[in-house]
């Protein structure tokens, strides 16, 4: 390592604890100057979007055990938290507690009977399990209401020792709410990256039969980083039923959910703790701008398609409706062209960026190991 | 025992067409090792064209194969030219991913084109049905499974008898030495691939009449033709011959002795516990 290159470490400490500060200030901030509902809603968004990506990462990222099957525990969070909440009139922070014991039993399920698989038949069996549970919430109607789905009347107000903290009236509740949890599985999975668990985890993801001839109990292991994962999960599941008031099976335990979790990692970059927030920063207003038509706007205010043409009204109408569409084309281009997501992506830039008019030997080879032979 | 038999028929009759969709997915899977998830979606694709060919022009679904076999075989060695030859050697979970990006991208583009309205297609024998000893069979179904029984007898041919055919199972077997043998792997991975893309767009024109038709019938479709690939064994085409009509039977089964909301779970239970106890499949090739 040359001199400069320490000089730059040194900088790189200091500037990142600082530059979190800052951002961390920034976001507690942030609903005291913006009280515009759409950009908290987006930020709440955000949020969840993150928290979901960072807890799939755990167990995807950190261990490599794909799981399509998120939305199991996402959907356990969810209906749980409603459940009670509508049939027995229990108030969600303690609903929240169910979910995670609820997602819990489920990963402890599909861990026994996922782990002993490998690869793409671990993949199918973890989207199997997630379709028994949607199916199971569709048909078991005297709990779930079935495919009518769950809607929220009113939320208790939230009250510590007889004060009340908050009414859940606005959506600032809401956002701190988001924000904290955010923070918690940002920690956790820095603890988890930073631990002897995070390092088997790697062990299992780079070579399974390496790592149990070391002596890692993969089982063990792989349970531990799915269990952290989907108790993470379902605090996600529980805060977007709270927050949007109404769930049915497709949309808390549908085959696009576990989709999406494993995309907003995918985009942003698997196996690191920036990558999940990247992904949302990216999926997230994308496809709020389709669905809120900011897209098809767009398109009408450069002058190509007239918003009364017939071309211009089917893109009004239709183009809301599409916004997985983006997931799709956004998923192709990443496998296609950026096999370490958008992150790995810019790094890769900045490497060679770096080294200037040297195009030095380290980046090349970084570059041909990290694609993993896809050429 | 009458109720029995009947659904033990329409077991048999719906799981030919499952077989179909399996065959297609097997057929890929064995040449390039890639699981397709965009396989349903391929499907749905088949609904639409019989639907429009139907709506628009008047072709009767059964005779609209002829143009959607050859469309779709030019869709699927499209695909494979243009985004899964680039993925061979990739990480499977990144193969993954991109086949269901795009089985997204279809679903979508369809919801674009046709809204996602369910369509039914209703020709004049949409719902009459034929009695044979007391068993009322539907019609629908009936030249379904008699159509889907010479397209399997034709692929059977095809990969017994013909050139191509012997040189595609040779690439399924070992690939490298297929391509020593002189064999051109490359272009055997793009008819699979159509092959495979054929298949799924004639399952799809040929259950049109009997299903809801929208964009996102295909994940599920995609489901089962997995849960029908495993159980048969990955890469055999007997096996999903055989696990087609299985799934068939006990979907029927499930839905008449529990209750058509449960039949699916029965089918994913049935999936589990083949891949626990027995993840080779029934026809038992090795697992890699």
């Amino acid at each position: 390592m040359t001199t400069d290159a320490i000089a730059k470490n040194d900088y790189m400490k200091f500037v990142t604890p600082a530059l979190t500060c800052v951002i961390l200030a920034g976001l507690f901030l942030f609903p005291r100057f913006v009280d515009n509902p759409y950009a908290l809603h987006l930020m709440i968004l955000l949020f969840m979007s993150t928290i979901m990506g960072q807890s799939w990462n755990i167990v995807g990222g950190y261990a490599g055990q794909y799981s399509v099957g998120h939305a199991a525990y996402f959907g356990a969070g969810a209906y749980t938290t409603m459940v009670l909440m509508q049939q027995w009139h229990i108030p969600p922070w303690y609903g929240v507690l169910g979910g995670m014991a609820v997602a819990l039993v489920v990963a402890l399920v599909i861990g026994s009977i996922c782990f002993r698989l490998r690869g793409p038949y671990f993949v199918l069996a973890s989207i199997a399990v997630a379709e028994i549970l949607r199916l199971s919430a569709m048909n078991l109607k005297d709990f779930t209401n079935g495919a009518e789905g769950i809607l929220a009347t009113d939320i208790p107000p939230l009250t510590v020792g007889g004060q009340v903290v908050t009414d859940f009236l606005s959506k600032v509740p809401f956002y701190y709410m988001g924000l904290l949890l955010v923070i918690l599985t940002v920690v956790v999975t820095y603890g988890v990256q930073h631990s002897k668990l995070g390092y088997c985890l790697q062990a299992i993801r780079e070579d399974q039969d390496a790592a149990h001839s070391l002596g890692i109990n993969l089982t063990l292991y792989k349970n531990v980083a799915l269990t952290i994962s989907a108790l993470l999960t379902s605090l996600a599941g529980s805060l977007y039923a709270v927050y949007i008031g109404f769930i049915d099976p497709p949309t808390v335990l549908g085959l696009d959910i576990s989709v999406q979790i494993v995309l907003i990692c995918i985009i942003g970059g698997i196996g690191t703790l920036y990558g999940p927030v990247v992904g949302s920063l990216v999926l997230v207003p994308l496809s709020e701008a389709l669905r809120s038509n900011l897209i098809s706007e767009a398109i009408f205010s450069t002058g190509i398609v007239t918003e009364s043409s017939a071309v211009g009204t089917f893109l009004k109408e239709n183009l809301a409706h599409a916004h997985a569409l983006i997931y799709g084309v956004l998923v192709v281009i990443v496998i296609l062209f950026m096999p370490d997501g958008v992150l790995g992506f810019l790094r890769k830039l900045m490497a060679k960026r770096g080294n200037g008019g040297r195009v030095g030997a380290p980046s090349v080879c970084q570059a041909k190991e990290t694609s993993g032979g896809a050429a | 025992m009458i109720v029995f038999f009947q659904s033990l028929l329409s077991g048999v009759l719906i799981g030919g067409v499952y077989a179909l969709i399996g065959i297609g997915l097997t057929i890929i899977f064995g040449v390039m090792r890639i699981i397709n998830f965009a396989h349903g979606d391929i499907m749905m694709i088949g609904m639409y064209l019989a639907y429009n060919l139907f709506t628009l022009a008047g072709v009767d679904p059964f005779l609209s194969i002829v143009i959607i076999v050859p469309v779709m075989f030019l869709f699927g060695a499209l695909l494979q030219k243009l985004f899964i030859n680039r993925i061979l050697n990739a990480l499977p979970q990144n193969q993954i991913l991109l086949t269901i990006g795009l089985g997204l991208i279809m679903s979508n583009t369809m919801m674009l084109i046709f809204t996602s309205d369910y369509k039914i297609l209703s020709t004049t024998y949409s719902s009459s049905s034929v009695n044979l000893f007391g068993i009322s069979i539907s019609e629908p179904l009936a030249i379904s499974f008699a159509i889907t029984a010479a397209i399997t007898a034709a692929l059977y041919w095809f990969f017994l008898k013909t050139d191509t055919g012997q040189a595609i199972r040779a690439t399924a077997q070992d690939r490298e030495a297929a391509q020593l043998m002189g064999i051109n792997v490359k272009r055997m991975s793009i008819i699979a691939c159509g092959v495979g893309a054929a298949l799924a767009g004639t399952a799809g024109a040929l259950i049109s009449p009997t299903y809801y038709i929208f964009p996102q019938i295909g994940s599920a479709f995609t489901l089962k033709a997995f849960v029908i690939t495993v159980l048969g064994g990955m890469g055999s085409v007997l096996g999903a011959t055989l696990g087609g009509v299985v799934i068939g039977i006990a979907e029927s089964m499930g839905a008449v002795y529990i209750s058509s909301g449960w039949k699916d779970v029965v089918v994913f239970i049935l999936f589990l516990l083949i891949l626990l106890f027995k993840p080779s499949g029934l026809m038992g090739k090795s697992r890699t």
